[in-house]
């Protein structure tokens, strides 16, 4: 651990570590174009050039380990004279559209020349350098080369985190450009990435670009729920409706990735028709709208009559995968405590186990649920019933007649979803009463005996567990559609009027009990799923 | 005067095998295999001999920092990427000396440990490739080069690559990058190559009139060298002189030589009568130095370093009275915007902004506050950047335009 003095203030520093991060540790910003925490070192932009003692030059911070006794300084005289001239050399030839540039208000131009230019131009326009603007590359990236500070970030990426390489500077001198072979699509999984590192409006979102200015946009930190992955996120939004989801950089998750079927899975919420109102099946068969409260009591006096009638054996929670801990918490709490059914999770059949497989070396799983490991550490396996064959079966032996249903649909889809849906369709068909919480419409719906709205991912707040069994907590941005509630506020009224004594305001407080009634969250410290997310134990429940 | 370099240049037939033995070759490298590894190191270091790619680093000190007991190979890269403006020395010597390099290789490579080796030629000396696998064919076949180096229990193989006509390929770093595949692009240092250069492996690259230096330091000794030249700058040294001379070409002097006599009674003088009115000394990245400056000039490293300017490769651009320097300074900035690889940022947009401010100056449409932009350009750029490229525009244009200012305002005025 080394001791250094950065601008006379002494700091201690990690072995290794670069000037530029053990500033950014103490506080201390040095300005950067090309550095990136996830990416190897390059050096190229001279943006974060610092003075150290008894070195001749300055020298660039991203690429000077620090040492015993080191003496920087980056902020004197001649620091922000040599800053002040990187800047000015790469206004030089930028085209300064910022009226156009979808990177306004997020530009690091833009902000750096607000604190270190300030200069007036010293070059006509017509001496500037032109360079090719709006070239596709593909279905996440458009590319303006023009607004290029060619950092290299991008190519980094796809040389050093997808290994794809399709990105690469052609010429030289100030005529370089970046691209691709052929102008060729950028077609990698993860390519919306390289929107996020560019620090200028050079590489813009197809998916995102002049749909609303950033200012705009008010920003909610949250957990994808595209897979059991759970790469921490920040969802930007406006008057209710969500732009667009960037990745919050999270070490030991996700770095500073998202995949782009995860970015673009806020896309999924909007899409089909979404469960506004309670619906009630009459005597008639047929379902009619409700409101809340008429619907929570139909679903109570349905489910205690089917208890009475057949027993508790005869009830079952079907929880999902897709649901926080805290619905899936209070479900159990709700399914066992109160009618003494069983549960299990639908989708989890042993077979479909797949919560740690990976489904490349980036990022991205194979289950495409955000909470498995949460619906396995609240006892949702469903070994004993058989999983959903078994609870299919019992159903049509008559031995299971109720049940208490959380569905969601996927997020990022896949080709086995339909056949997920058709099981508990079936399962749905085979009941005399069922309880179905829902955020989209199926016709297969139709069969239940009430339906009940709940809020989608985004709509509330809640904590996914990871593949890694890591408790993340993923905040409301906008509000649910309708009468759509979260599924753990219906299941707390549910247990309320079952005479359950706890009063539950938050699902932060679901998340307290939970501590407190499940050891496997025991030791989990709340700060911490609000953060870098909390592991519990698990005992090998895969 | 002795000629370590030039010695054999205008035999016929220099470049064959026979003829180059016949001359004496290879004994050098016969003597070298005779000494310990690290007596030829000391007896390199002992010479004083200094790099002649640009820099003078001590080539003795250079082969002393490669660490002994690496697990990796050690490389030795020969740098024929000679592009510096008004240099042409290397391009001499290996085409019509080719065998000279060869064993200068061989022996630096013994010396270093090395197994294999590569020559870096320069694109555009394609015609020179041709001369150079010739003669690599010609030590192969006599069974110098191959699994056993003149008959010895050490392998070495020397391969030439042909750049594809980049100057930045010159530098050594940007070599290694070049020859590994990739954009000739300069590294961030450290790692110095000696550490970490080829595969990231222990790497010297040397310059052509350097390792045709080592043969005759080995023959005739260390001390032999060291007796020629002054103090710090030893040996002999090639320049290339072009310009306003009546005999340009590639001359071997002592080290010491004053620079006017050189160009009066090497180059043949400057034609028609006309006065001197600068000179480049070392090509065209170093400061260009006034007639007057010249006067107390000698041709050595110390001497040059403290006119002001640098020996640097050696090659030598006399200006007579007639020169528009503003049009000299556009031209060497023109050349240094299209050929900075563009990595860094003060290089990618100062030399080619630098240049355009120029050839508006030249073409009569430059205000006289352009030449501040000018030198605010110099100061923007200078050390602060990856390679050396960016300084090497900085000195002709700080040079230039302070020492010829009233050129530059001239141009400008009217306007
Ligand atoms: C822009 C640039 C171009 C260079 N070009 C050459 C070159 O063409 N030939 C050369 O030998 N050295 C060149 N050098 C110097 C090399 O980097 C290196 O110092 C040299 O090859 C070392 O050999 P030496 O020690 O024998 O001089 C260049 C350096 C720079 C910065
Ligand atoms: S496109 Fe963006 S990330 Fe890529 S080199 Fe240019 S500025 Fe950097
Ligand atoms: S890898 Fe999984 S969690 Fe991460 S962004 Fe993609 S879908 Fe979302
Ligand atoms: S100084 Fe110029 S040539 Fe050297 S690395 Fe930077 S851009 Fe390339
Ligand atoms: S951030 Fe250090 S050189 Fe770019």
């Amino acid at each position: 651990m080394p001791k250094l003095t950065i601008n006379d203030r002494e700091i201690e520093a990690r072995d290794g570590a670069m000037i530029i991060q053990a500033a950014a540790e103490a506080g201390i910003e040095i300005p950067h174009y090309c550095y990136h925490q996830d990416l190897p070192v390059d050096g190229n932009c001279r943006m974060c050039l610092v003075e150290v003692e008894k070195m001749p030059k300055l020298t660039p911070a991203c690429a000077t380990s620090v040492s015993e006794g080191m003496v920087v300084n980056t902020h004197n005289e001649r620091v922000k004279e040599a800053v002040r001239g990187v800047l000015e050399f790469l206004l030089v030839n930028h085209p300064v559209d910022c009226p156009v540039c979808d990177q306004a208000g997020e530009c690091r131009l833009q902000d750096y020349y607000m604190v270190y230019g300030l200069h007036t131009s010293e070059i006509p326009l017509e001496m500037k350098v032109r360079k090719r603007k709006v070239i596709d590359l593909g279905p996440m990236v458009v590319l303006d080369t023009e607004r290029c500070v060619l950092c290299s970030r991008c190519i980094r990426f796809c040389d050093h985190v997808t290994g794809t390489g399709e990105l690469q500077f052609f010429g030289r001198g100030d005529h370089v450009e970046i691209g691709t072979f052929e102008d060729r699509p950028i077609l990698n999984p993860y390519s919306g990435n390289v929107v996020d590192i560019c620090p200028v409006g050079a590489l813009t979102s197809r998916d995102f670009r002049f749909k609303c200015r950033v200012w705009f946009l008010h920003s909610t930190d949250s957990v994808c729920a595209g897979c059991s992955t759970g790469c921490n996120a920040r969802i930007d939004h406006r008057d209710g409706a969500i732009f667009r989801m960037i990745p919050r950089r999270n070490p030991d998750v996700n770095k500073s990735w998202l995949c782009d079927e995860g970015r673009l899975s806020i896309h999924e919420i909007g899409r089909g028709e979404r469960v506004r109102r309670a619906l009630i099946k009459g005597r008639d068969g047929m379902q009619a709208p409700a409101s809340l409260g008429e619907a929570l009591d139909a679903a109570n006096t349905g489910l205690r009559e089917a208890a009475r009638k057949y027993g508790g054996a005869a009830i079952l929670g079907v929880g999902s995968a897709s649901a926080t801990n805290e619905a899936l918490f209070l479900l159990a709490r709700y399914v066992k405590g109160q009618l003494g059914g069983d549960q299990l999770e639908f989708r989890l059949d042993s077979e479909d186990r797949k919560a740690l497989e990976p489904e490349d070396k980036i990022l991205r799983r194979f289950d495409k649920h955000p909470n498995s490991m949460g619906a396995l550490a609240l006892g949702f396996a469903g070994d004993e019933i058989g999983g959903i064959e078994g609870a299919i079966s019992k159903a049509r032996e008559g031995k299971i007649k109720a049940a208490v249903i959380l569905y969601y649909k996927p997020l990022v889809t896949r080709e086995t979803d339909a056949l997920a849906e058709a099981r508990i369709a079936e399962l749905v068909s085979l009941l005399e009463f069922s309880v179905l919480f829902a955020a989209h419409k199926a016709d297969w719906q139709t069969d239940a005996g009430v339906l009940l709205p709940v809020a989608a991912w985004t709509e509330e707040e809640g904590t996914y567990t990871n593949y890694q069994s890591r408790v993340q907590a993923a905040l409301q941005a906008i509000n649910p559609p309708g009468d759509a509630q979260p599924a753990w506020s219906l299941l707390a009224a549910l247990l309320e009027a079952s005479g359950d004594t706890s009063v539950w305001s938050s699902s932060t407080d679901v998340l307290s009990d939970m501590k407190q009634a499940v050891s496997a969250f025991a030791g989990i410290d709340l700060d911490s799923v609000y953060s870098q997310g909390a592991l519990i134990s698990t005992n090998g429940a895969l | 005067m002795t000629k370590v370099l030039l010695s054999n240049i205008d035999r016929p037939e220099q470049v064959k095998l026979e003829t180059y033995r016949a001359s004496g070759g290879y004994r050098g490298l016969e003597k070298a295999l005779k000494l310990d590894q690290a007596a030829v190191i000391e007896e390199v270091k002992a010479s004083g001999l200094r790099g002649r790619g640009g820099a003078g680093f001590p080539t003795g000190m250079k082969w002393g920092f490669v660490p002994r007991n690496s697990p990796k190979p050690t490389y030795l890269l020969c740098n024929a990427d000679e592009s510096e403006p008004g240099t042409f020395k290397d391009r001499l010597l290996m085409e019509r000396d080719p065998h000279l390099l060869i064993e200068g290789m061989a022996i630096a490579c013994y010396a270093l440990n090395c197994h294999l080796s590569y020559i870096y030629l320069r694109g555009e000396y394609e015609f020179i490739a041709h001369i150079l696998q010739k003669a690599l064919d010609e030590a192969y076949e006599a069974k110098i080069l191959g699994p056993s180096l003149m008959g010895r229990d050490f392998a070495l193989d020397i391969f030439l690559h042909l750049g594809e006509g980049a100057y930045i390929c010159g530098e050594e770093t940007a070599l290694i990058e070049s020859l590994e595949g990739y954009r000739g692009y300069p590294r961030l240092k450290p790692p110095f190559p000696a550490v970490s250069g080829f595969l990231a492996s222990p790497t010297v690259v040397n310059n052509v009139e350097t390792l045709c230096a080592v043969p005759w330091i080995i023959q005739n000794g260390a001390a032999a060298y060291a007796s020629m030249g002054t103090e710090k700058s030893k040996g002999t040294k090639l320049f290339s002189v072009s310009g306003h001379v009546n005999k340009p070409g590639v001359y071997e002097v002592e080290m010491g030589y004053p620079l006017l006599d050189f160009i009066k009674n090497e180059s043949g003088g400057i034609p028609n009568g006309r006065k001197l009115k600068a000179v480049i000394p070392g090509g065209s990245s170093v400061p260009v130095l006034t007639a007057q400056e010249c006067e107390s000039v000698v041709l050595d490293y110390e001497s040059l370093a403290k006119a002001g300017s640098m020996l640097g490769s050696g090659g030598v651009i006399v200006f007579d009275e007639t020169t528009k320097m503003p049009e000299v300074l556009s031209v060497i900035a023109d050349f240094y915007a299209h050929e900075s690889c563009g990595q860094c940022t003060p290089c990618r947009e100062g030399t080619g902004w630098a240049a355009k401010i120029l050839r508006n100056i030249v073409a009569g449409k430059g205000k006289r506050s352009d030449l501040e932009l000018l030198l605010k350009i110099a100061n923007m750029m200078e050390g602060k950047t990856i390679c050396p490229l960016a300084d090497a525009d900085v000195m002709p244009i700080r040079s230039f335009v302070n020492k010829f200012r009233n050129e530059f305002e001239d141009f400008c005025n009217g306007h």
